[in-house]
């Protein structure tokens, strides 16, 4: 029953004096809006880096031979690469897949010479997996019969001084030999992703024309993977990795080919939690100072309500459920702050195109990512806050003693 | 030795209180010996400084002794917790301040009956005796206003109706004409002395006003913290 008559008193406490409510609970719902908002930015960060990187030509998840990730080795191929072929077009979480060959390798020009790692794609399949179609600036993805086509970076081929249809010359060692064959291309594309390592340093031609140089027969160094549920590529612990992770070879998730993207995420993770720490340490002197000022400005009161028999305790209470009412206001609009802000992100989007991260250049728009979560979670934090901070000058209204509190109002 | 207790509803002796203000000791109270007998219509008066204030926050548990003891109605205050001093000032004291006395957040029929809640009254139980005391008071139109709607005379009232509404043996009030006019302090005072004359209820306050001395049955007069003199009228 004095429970009721104390969360009558604290709600009309609070809205005694509307304008400081007002801005408490403005100042303390900004704190929870950014919370939410930062959340909500990181997810969206790392949901576009997860994206930049696998869309554009990693894949969500890869096989090769054992050691390959490490050496690049020309010999390494995917052991048993028709069964595995077979069995990876029976599984229903794989989405597609494209079979690729890998070889560093001499690029010339007439005018200049650069190292390159040159790809052997499927084109027909690696439209699936990867953007290079999309990344196109000048000419054509693979079209027609030539053989020879070539696609290469800008920078490659502003380094190499060449255009559409100029020709270059390739220089690779064979698998098994270790003879160097040389081949001549013609430049069909030229694409831009914005990322120094593809642009300058990878040239894509057609898997049979590499396979023909390196004399690899119908072998592969890699099948790059694409999921229904990208989710799975970061799931390490997902039977599918070692269903195919025998015979001698791998198979691994993103997380496992871009460890600096995992270790970026965990530190974005600590960077909510500082943002968290500097946001509520900011917000907790706003309440415990508005605490304050409301109590001292009813010194009087309380002192009278302390003479009339209310007992210390329940003294704290009131300001306890003070903060509570408080804090249900500050939520409230906290929310309602942070979802409009976060709804107009996820609809326009930020431009962070071009800018480099743990390695990924974000390649494009960032859209935050709203999820129910943050508006339960983060606004139950701040209310256990405001009321847990709330315990200071609740113990200090608890101690006071009547005669003291009605002399310190005047 | 233990006083006698059915000698009086406060038994005040050799009290002191020495507050320290930025430092300095200042002594409020120097060394008081006074009883309240039961029903007794009593003014403290006395100079601002002469320890008015201090000595009634002191009989009534507000404020503890430097030294000397208090007994009010039978219980020793200094031998009480702070909780027990609550309910007990609950139970047994009515307060009457100069002003600010009500909560300025509930209505007057919510300020009356603050008491009762927290002595846990049942609610039918609660209404009846609200119900009785706005009458009584002529105070039951303005039960449902917040005390910023009521002029300071009504807000005196309304603090004579909460000390009064819980039936305690003692009601203090501390210049309770302080703000008022001289008519409507006259007027409220009148309603005390007829509340002291109808129920018994012995009352003690304090005040500057000639006027309101006049209708004291005993006036009891402070200086320099000291009783100056002690004069029962008929």
């Amino acid at each position: 029953m004095t429970l009721m008559i104390y969360c009558k008193l604290a709600w009309r406490n609070v809205l005694r004096n509307k304008r400081r409510t007002l801005i408490a609970g403005i100042a303390i719902g900004i704190g929870l809006a950014a919370l939410i908002y930062v959340d909500a930015l990181i997810l969206g960060m790392e949901d576009n880096m997860v994206k930049s990187a696998t869309s554009s030509f990693l894949g969500e998840g890869q096989i090769h031979r054992e050691g390959f990730r490490q050496t690049f080795e020309v010999d390494l191929t995917v052991n048993n690469l028709a069964e595995v072929v077979e069995s990876i077009k029976q599984e229903e979480v794989v989405e597609s897949f494209t079979l690729r060959t890998f070889c560093f390798g001499m690029i010339s020009s007439p005018a200049n010479v650069s190292s390159v790692s040159m790809v052997g794609v499927d084109p027909a399949n690696e439209r699936h997996l990867s953007q290079v179609d999309e990344a196109l600036v000048e000419g054509t993805y693979f079209e027609g019969d030539d053989d020879r086509q070539l696609l290469i970076g800008r920078k490659l081929a502003e380094l190499l001084e060449v255009g559409l249809g100029d020709r270059v010359v390739m220089t690779a060692a064979q698998a098994g030999t270790g003879d160097l064959a040389q081949e001549m291309f013609r430049v069909s594309g030229i694409y831009y992703f914005n990322v120094p390592q593809m642009d300058q340093y990878m040239a894509f031609v057609l898997i049979s024309k590499a396979r023909q140089m390196l004399a690899l027969g119908d072998e592969a160094h890699q099948i790059a993977l694409k999921f229904h549920d990208a989710y799975l590529g970061r799931d390490q612990d997902h039977p599918f990795w070692n269903r195919y992770s025998r015979n001698g070879n791998e198979a691994v998730g993103w997380t496992v080919l871009l460890p600096q993207l995992e270790a970026a995420f965990e530190l974005s993770g600590f960077s909510t939690l500082i943002v968290a720490i500097i946001l509520f340490g900011v917000v907790s002197l706003g309440i415990v100072n508005t605490l304050f000022m409301s109590l001292h400005e009813r010194m009087f009161e309380f002192g009278v309500m302390r003479a009339v028999g209310t007992r210390p305790v329940a003294m704290g209470q009131l300001v306890i459920l003070e903060a509570g009412a408080l804090a249900i206001l500050s939520v409230v609009l906290g929310m309602i702050l942070g979802f409009v802000t976060l709804y107009i992100s996820t609809r326009i989007g930020i431009d962070y195109t071009g800018i480099e991260f743990a390695g990924v250049t974000f390649r494009e728009l960032l859209y935050p990512v709203m999820e129910v979560r943050q508006f339960i979670v983060f606004p139950l934090w701040v209310f256990a806050f405001t009321v847990g901070i709330a315990f200071y000058p609740a113990i200090y209204a608890a101690r006071l003693t009547p005669a003291k509190a009605m002399r310190k109002s005047f | 030795m233990e006083p006698n207790n059915q000698a009086g509803v406060i038994i005040a002796e050799a009290v002191t209180k020495v507050y320290s203000d930025n430092g300095v000791p200042v002594e409020a109270v120097r060394g008081i010996d006074l009883t309240i007998k039961h029903g007794e219509f009593t003014a403290i008066v006395g100079p601002s400084g002469s320890g008015k204030t201090t000595f009634l926050n002191i009989v009534s548990g507000l404020d503890s002794v430097t030294s000397g003891r208090v007994w009010l109605a039978g219980r020793l205050l200094s031998e009480m917790s702070g909780r027990e001093l609550s309910d007990f000032r609950r139970d047994s004291i009515g307060f009457i301040f100069q002003a600010y006395n009500l909560i300025p957040v509930l209505s007057v029929e919510e300020n009356i009956e603050y008491i009762m809640l927290l002595q846990g009254v049942g609610k039918s139980e609660r209404h009846r005796r609200v119900g009785r005391i706005l009458e009584k008071l002529g105070l039951a139109e303005f039960a449902d206003r917040v005390p910023v709607k009521l002029s300071g005379g009504q807000q005196q009232r309304v603090a004579v109706a909460r000390a009064m509404v819980a039936e305690p043996v003692l009601v203090l009030a501390d210049e309770p004409t302080a703000n008022l006019d001289s008519k409507t302090g006259a007027g409220l005072l009148d309603m005390m002395r007829e509340l002291n004359q109808t129920t018994g209820m012995t009352f003690v306050f304090s005040t500057h006003d000639r006027a309101i001395m006049e209708r004291a049955t005993r006036l009891v007069t402070l200086k320099d913290g000291r009783v100056d003199n002690d004069e029962t009228r008929d």
